[in-house]
């Protein structure tokens, strides 16, 4: 077998340059339901592009230099408009049953990048180097302890918090958010629930 | 469009679309409102709570520290794993403790780590600490638990006169010596670093915060997140330092610590750790679970979101 071909064929029924880069939608795309999965999206690239920014300069210089601290505004407020997004995009997609018609994959991968974001950010709280770094590391650390993780990831270690936080994660999170559109842009948006059926009892 | 795609649009009416254009216009817009509310409203950052401080300020407290970890009131004493391997404090649930899997991965010896050791570097340069010290280790183990229990009595009636720390005369053996010498290293700032010295060969860097972190999370950290209505009664670890929104997404998670019988049980943390595992599952398989995913037809939300659709 030539999985080089075996790869070009999967790809092309997959994923052809229309869909990775579409320049038609269907007309039913045509909701404010859409725009928070992009939103959560930017606000992502923008923390990353902050984060990269503090990691490149150390995990402290925030504390001491206006340009520091501002760029750790931004990261912060870059958060929360993440979260508030991604919990908008959680909550529309549910409503749309987006995951009918094969699209199970999707809401799966979601789903495990929803739960690899929450522990980004909590090692970055913990990250902080000041005391809400020192408070939510003696407090988190008694539910990890009593679910047995806290065997191999310890909330009050520093460095492995701080690696996890600007390495580690990130890393698997991007490449699951890019699986996720992926799949997403694979399979398009899926159409409006069908109402024929119901009608038909009435 | 791919064999795929072609299928499942065959029917639908399309319109044309700049997928590109789309998310760069998002992105500009979502960019000038992250800065706008960081000019705005900044961010929290207060500042670490050192063992200067507690020396300095509130020496009793301080004091108490070391003196419960002698006694073995102090939450470290008998913690059980990660840090040691009494595991009747650790948390369970149906019979399974978890925590007991890895086992100690972490070790502290209370005792040794937080007041022997720091004592042991502080002794050479003072003469009087190495006497205390040596005293101490020599003597019996019930001569050293009647210091213990004296010093501890005495150090409930003690008063600080201009940042002095005065106790009633008694028989507490080296323990005075010791303990002021913890008091000094601690005003000294060196508290720390005396901590996290240990024997390996690549000590000169150390990133890990354990044992300076343990030995305070007690009533000194309790103290302080109270002043800032941190505690775990007002959610806790979603709070943050000033007026700022904090990690309101764990909601959910210290949500269920505010409710019996998790607010009241001793494997509190066990069961909410499991009940968020458990709805995490649901929400992962929510595709597939009977009733819940019947749920968006039922409440027909999606009769607004694609109202222009079905207007049609």
């Amino acid at each position: 077998m030539n999985l080089t071909r075996k790869t070009q064929e999967i790809i092309r029924n997959n994923l052809s340059m229309e869909d990775a880069l579409p320049t038609k939608m269907p007309v039913y795309v045509n909701s404010f339901a859409y725009i928070f999965g992009v939103i959560t999206l930017s606000a992502l690239g923008f923390v990353v592009i902050t984060g990269i920014i503090l990691a490149a300069f150390g995990p402290q210089w925030y504390h001491f230099s206006n340009a520091g601290h501002f760029v750790n505004s931004l990261h912060f407020w870059g958060v929360q408009v993440f979260f508030s997004a991604l919990l908008a995009h959680l909550i529309t997609k549910f409503f749309m049953a987006a995951w009918r018609d094969g699209r199970w994959k999707t809401w799966v991968i979601g789903m495990f990048a929803f739960a690899l974001s929450i522990f980004e950010a909590y090692t970055g709280y913990l990250s902080q180097t000041n005391w809400d770094s020192q408070w939510i590391a003696v407090q988190a650390k008694d539910a990890m302890n009593a679910l047995g993780i806290g065997g191999f990831f310890n909330t009050m270690n520093t460095g492995q918090v701080l690696t996890l936080h600007v390495a580690v994660i990130p890393l698997i999170l991007v490449a699951f958010v890019l699986l996720h559109l992926i799949v997403v842009r694979s399979d398009g948006p899926v159409k409006p629930i069908e109402e024929k059926d119901s009608r038909r009892k009435k | 469009m791919s064999r795929k795609t072609d299928e499942y649009f065959k029917d639908v009416p399309m319109k044309s679309y700049d997928l590109i254009k789309e998310g760069l216009i998002v992105f500009g817009a979502v960019s000038v409102l992250i800065i706008i509310l960081a000019i705005i409203f900044s961010s929290p950052d207060y500042p670490t709570v050192k063992a200067q401080q507690i020396a300095t300020y509130e020496p009793l407290s301080y004091l108490q520290t070391f003196t419960d970890i002698l006694t073995g009131k102090s939450e470290i004493s008998h913690y059980g794993p990660p840090y040691d391997n009494d595991v009747k404090n650790s948390q369970s649930l149906f019979g399974i403790t978890p925590a007991e899997i890895l086992g100690t991965t972490v070790p502290i010896n209370a005792v040794n780590d937080f007041i022997i050791e720091p004592l042991t570097r502080l002794a050479v340069i003072d003469k009087n600490v190495q006497i205390a010290l040596e005293q101490f280790k020599n003597a019996s183990p019930q001569q050293r638990q009647m210091w213990i229990d004296n010093y501890s009595k005495a150090l409930d009636n003690a008063t600080v006169m201009n940042g002095k720390v005065q106790m009633a005369d008694g028989d507490y053996g080296p323990l005075p010596v010791m303990m002021n010498g913890l008091l000094l290293l601690g005003k000294s700032g060196l508290l720390e670093g005396a901590l996290q010295k240990n024997e390996s060969p690549y000590d000169f860097y150390n990133l890990d915060y354990t044992k300076p972190l343990l030995l305070f999370q007690g009533k000194v950290y309790h103290s302080v997140a109270k002043s800032l209505d941190m505690l775990g009664e007002d959610w806790g670890i979603s709070n943050e330092t000033g007026n700022y929104p904090g990690a309101w997404w764990l909601w959910p998670y210290t949500f269920f610590y505010q409710i019996p019988p998790m607010s009241t049980s001793p494997n509190g943390d066990l069961e909410v750790g499991l009940i968020m595992i458990g709805l995490f599952l649901v929400l992962l398989f929510l595709p597939v679970i009977p009733v819940l995913n019947k749920i968006p037809k039922w409440v027909k939300v999606y009769r607004i979101i694609w109202r222009d659709w079905y207007k049609k």
